[in-house]
């Protein structure tokens, strides 16, 4: 009967290849898109210095690595031996004991590394044990046309600024935002929220969304859409990348440095030279930038956590932080890099940018942080699209927030 | 005459509607040879401007056949425990006698697993893989995989066993040949075609599989081809000449068995109906 | 043949039955019992609750929202591939030069991963390049936001799923036609009737098991829909095409909410058994 030997065939042989499935000396989890680029040539570089490593790497959206690596953590999978996070994940995965301490695993962190993004690496935040080394020095950037306006400087400036440039021009809207559900939207409703005296959690730890100030953040947030482009709800960074450097858009709430490195490369944007980046605007209190910065940790159970160390401590040196920032132009953590003249020549408004950096708002320090921004962002987009009031929306999204916290 | 002319409108249509519902796997081909440059163009023809393998050479870099390999050991494995399980269950509720109507309630309590949403189970799967030391691997996929693939087995092999003519068995015990020997010599060579029909199915179930995939692999070097080609579906929206070589490497061998689908579906749905 | 012998049968039975209480009914015990606790993982840690996961999910928004929005899914994809299945199986039904090569293409887009398929159309939904859009623009119509517009996005995801699986409802429906024998509509052209009266007096009702069937499994599949919307819209924009498996993989896996995740969870197989019910009442009924 042939058939029932092939079947002992087949099954002999997939349990022998599921037990020999190939296991990798190095395995990194990371974003996508310029992230996954950043991380690319790091472990290509990496491994010309290591012949014969082997080294496997995800690149998954925002969403996507969030998911994993909790999911990871949770179970003590020991899938991964280096994690990139969002420096507001990383105060759960530090408290919950998921990451190894660097002290512990040698390397330190020295002086050079700007002092806000080694806070957030840190819990207790700013004093405690090293968990983590920043890896981008991402601060939220505002963007506007020098050709097309003058630099607003407070967000009502930004209203009246994107309504004339929509009425003076047809094929330019008046700003671009990230509308996407989830951490898009937040992202860049919080610096308009901040600046505003608003608060998702208030100091005391408690939900504090429902309040005027907030209230008149997200008005003026709603505002702005009118002077957006059609779909704005579903744009992600690449959608506003391309209205930028497109030319089709005045100004963009925010600009994440990643995202545009090559604001004046002729070949890639059709606006050179015409694109400020400057720190978000304020309005009844001052500018408020939010820190993004993304830091490399080694989980407590990865397999191997000596390589993963090196690999960290080999890809946030100076040396490989300034070849990203000038082959990329991924923003670096160091300070003597942003100092560079070298990488100051290419990008004009890295010393904008570094001043930003050193003195950015990081997100609430809340293990819930992710819970509760996906929970806003859902309601700050049902605001947007109008199935919800400003007014309802808020106030439900405290009472979710409210009960989120208390968990 | 006029019933003739009707005739020919219907097979035209016929034609022209089957050309329509390919449009969009002719585009996923012709995409996957098509530069990058032809994306962001607004023409609608599905001829390439001109052709590179460049989206290959990728994915093969990206260890794609890695991740096949992986699709197509979950696969093997998925079909084959299924079949252990399935074959002498359907037997046994086809030919044996049970009391108290035992075997309508096992066979009502398979469907209804059948319809039970994938990922209702899911939570307290992580805890029974967990417990064996099966997360994240691909071991632990074939096992959480016997959710879909083993109603699907018991409920379509049911048929297959009915079709195979109770007097061969009886003609054999008389021989006095063992249950063994009856189901090796008679019972399983009869049902050769519906086995594999039955076999296909599975194949392509698991080999298409992406919920369980994903929440229960987390090593890169454990993907399989759905999970892997959902990480290529990004925030940049511009992988579309990888997708489509990746979409297309990865359909063709269920592509070459459609002819086998095509004989195999309407028996393994209707079970009632024939 | 037929002997009584219940241990043999246990024994047959018994590969499948220790799979089903290793994958099914344990796993069902346990989500049962967690839908009464609040707990983010296990049991360990978890407080009682009693029923107060149920009542919170019945008065949260977005799990109203989910649940219409997959009645909403389940019987629009229902509808349209039920329609479309019998539109191609009538075609398809008589002489057909090339049928051997016609029946499997029109099969091919079943067989395909759904991921595949949603990469092809996430590509084909894009506003500015998507192949769709670029159709309407060559005829001169406005494009159209088949994934951003709130309204739109759920006839889109509709759309995919009606490609991807009118082929199955396609196949049992021609089952259903090719098993009328042809002398009755031999009888009927002697009676000289018209082929509408042919159609609603003949084919309709002999075919009504055969799209009941198709109705049947459409409906049950497309109630679990997950990974379509997982890749094209995430449950977007807004709510608008949010349904209860991704609500119960948001809370389950995102937020490890794992009490109101179980809860969320019993529900749906509630749900899925009562279907299971008129399937079953279906299938004995036709014995």
């Amino acid at each position: 009967m042939t058939f029932q030997r092939n079947v002992a065939a087949l099954t002999v042989a997939a349990t022998l290849t599921v037990s020999v499935a190939a296991a990798a000396d190095l395995v990194i989890a990371g974003r996508d898109g310029g992230y996954a680029e950043a991380l690319g040539m790091a472990v290509e570089a990496y491994q010309a210095e290591n012949s014969g490593l082997e080294i496997d790497r995800l690149e998954l959206p925002y969403d996507g690595l969030l998911e994993k690596v909790t999911i990871s953590m949770r179970e003590n999978a020991a899938a991964y031996d280096v994690i990139m996070l969002d420096d507001t994940w990383a105060t759960e995965f530090m408290s919950q004991g998921w990451l190894a301490d660097l002290d512990v695993l040698g390397g330190g962190i020295d002086e050079d590394f700007v002092s806000a993004t080694v806070a957030v690496s840190r819990y207790p935040v700013g004093t405690g044990t090293l968990y983590a080394v920043p890896f981008v020095g991402n601060v939220e950037m505002f963007a506007y046309r020098s050709d097309l306006m003058d630099r607003p400087e407070t967000w009502t400036d930004v209203v009246a600024a994107a309504k004339k440039v929509s009425e003076e021009n047809e094929d330019v809207s008046g700003v671009v935002f990230r509308g996407m559900k989830a951490n898009p939207i937040v992202t860049g409703f919080l610096p308009i929220l901040w600046a505003h005296g608003g608060q998702v959690v208030g100091d005391d730890g408690e939900a504090a969304l429902d309040s005027p100030e907030a209230l008149e953040a997200l008005n003026l947030y709603l505002e702005l859409k009118e002077y957006a482009p059609k779909g704005v709800e579903m744009y992600n960074s690449s959608e506003v990348r391309d209205a930028l450097m497109q030319g089709t858009t005045a100004m963009s709430i925010e600009l994440w440095p990643s995202w545009a490195p090559s604001l004046d490369d002729p070949e890639k944007s059709r606006v050179p030279g015409k694109i400020e980046v400057v720190a978000a605007p304020g309005e009844t209190v001052g500018s408020s930038p939010m820190l993004g910065s993304w830091l490399l940790a080694v989980p407590a159970d990865a397999p191997h956590p000596e390589r993963a160390r090196d690999f960290i401590d080999f890809v946030t040196s100076a040396e490989f932080q300034k070849k990203l920032a000038l082959e990329i132009g991924q923003p670096p953590t160091r300070a003597s890099v942003y100092a560079d003249p070298e990488v100051v020549a290419k990008y004009r408004w890295y010393p904008n940018q570094l001043a930003a950096l050193e003195v950015a708002k990081p997100r609430p320090r809340i293990k819930q942080w992710n819970r509760v921004e996906t929970i806003l962002g859902d309601y700050l987009q049902l605001a947007l699209i109008g199935d919800l009031s400003p007014e309802v929306a808020l106030e439900e999204a405290d009472a979710q927030i409210a009960k989120a916290l208390s968990r | 005459m006029v019933r003739k002319r009707h005739d020919k409108i219907r097979i035209g249509l016929t034609y022209l509607v089957t050309a329509v519902f390919l449009v969009p796997i002719v585009w996923m081909i012709t995409t996957s040879v098509r530069p990058p440059i032809d994306y962001v163009s607004t023409s609608i023809s599905l001829i390439p401007s001109q052709i590179t393998l460049e989206h290959y050479r990728e994915l093969i870099e990206a260890d794609l056949m890695g991740k096949a390999m992986n699709s197509l050991i979950v696969a093997v494995g998925t079909t084959t425990l299924a079949l252990i399980a399935a074959f002498p269950a359907a037997y046994a509720l086809v030919r044996l006698r049970f009391p108290a109507g035992l075997d309508i309630v096992f066979l009502m309590f398979v469907l209804l697993v059948k319809l039970t949403p994938p990922i209702s189970l899911a939570i307290p799967l992580y805890q029974v893989l967990r417990s064996m030391g099966l997360l994240d691997t691909l071991a632990g996929l074939i096992i959480v995989y016997q959710v879909y693939a083993l109603p699907f087995a018991i409920w379509m092999l049911l048929g297959f066993v009915r079709d195979v003519p109770v007097e061969y068995e009886e003609a054999a015990l008389v021989d006095g040949a063992s249950l063994f020997r009856r189901l090796r010599s008679i019972v399983l060579p009869v049902m050769m075609p519906g086995l594999i029909a039955t076999s296909v199915f599975l194949a392509i179930l698991s080999w298409n599989e992406f919920a369980y995939a994903l929440l229960f692999i987390q090593s890169p070097e454990n993907f399989t081809l759905p999970t892997f080609i959902a990480t290529l579906i990004t925030e940049d929206e511009t992988f579309w000449g990888k997708l489509s070589a990746v979409g297309l490497l990865a359909s063709l061998p269920i592509l070459l068995m459609v002819g086998f689908v095509q004989k195999g579906l309407t028996r393994g749905f209707g079970g009632g109906i024939k | 043949m037929h002997r009584k012998s219940g241990l043999l049968a246990l024994a047959l039975l018994s590969p499948a039955i220790v799979l089903f209480l290793a994958l099914t009914i344990y796993p069902l015990a346990r989500v049962l019992a967690l839908s009464l606790f609040a707990t983010d993982y296990g049991f360990e840690g978890a407080t009682y609750v009693g029923t107060e996961n149920y009542s919170e999910l019945f008065g949260h928004r977005f799990f109203r929202t989910a649940a219409w929005n997959t009645l909403v899914f389940a019987v629009l994809a229902t509808v349209s591939e039920v329609g479309i299945g019998l539109m191609l199986a009538l075609m398809v039904n008589g002489r057909l030069p090339g049928s051997r090569f016609v029946i499997p293409a029109l099969l091919a887009p079943y067989v395909l991963s759904t991921m595949v398929v949603t990469a092809i159309w996430r590509a084909w939904f894009h506003y500015d390049f998507g192949y769709l859009n670029n159709l309407l623009r060559a005829v001169e119509l406005p494009p159209v936001e088949w994934l951003f517009n709130p309204d739109i996005a759920m006839l889109s995801l509709v759309m995919v799923d009606a490609w991807q699986t009118s082929p199955l409802t396609f196949l049992i429906i021609l089952a259903g036609l090719q098993s009328i024998p042809e002398e009755i509509y031999e009888a009927a052209s002697v009676d000289g009737a018209g082929p509408r009266h042919v159609f609603f007096g003949i084919t309709l009702p002999l075919i009504i098991p055969y799209l009941f069937l198709a109705a049947l499994l459409r409906s049950v599949d497309a109630f679990k829909i997950f990974d379509k919307v997982y890749a094209l819209t995430g449950g977007g924009p807004g709510l608008a095409t949010e349904t209860l498996s991704m609500y119960v993989y948001r809370l389950g896996f995102k937020f490890f909410d794992v009490g109101a995740a179980s809860a969320a969870a019993i529900i749906m197989v509630v749900i899925s058994g009562l279907l299971a019910l008129v399937y079953a009442y279906k299938l004995v009924g036709d014995k």
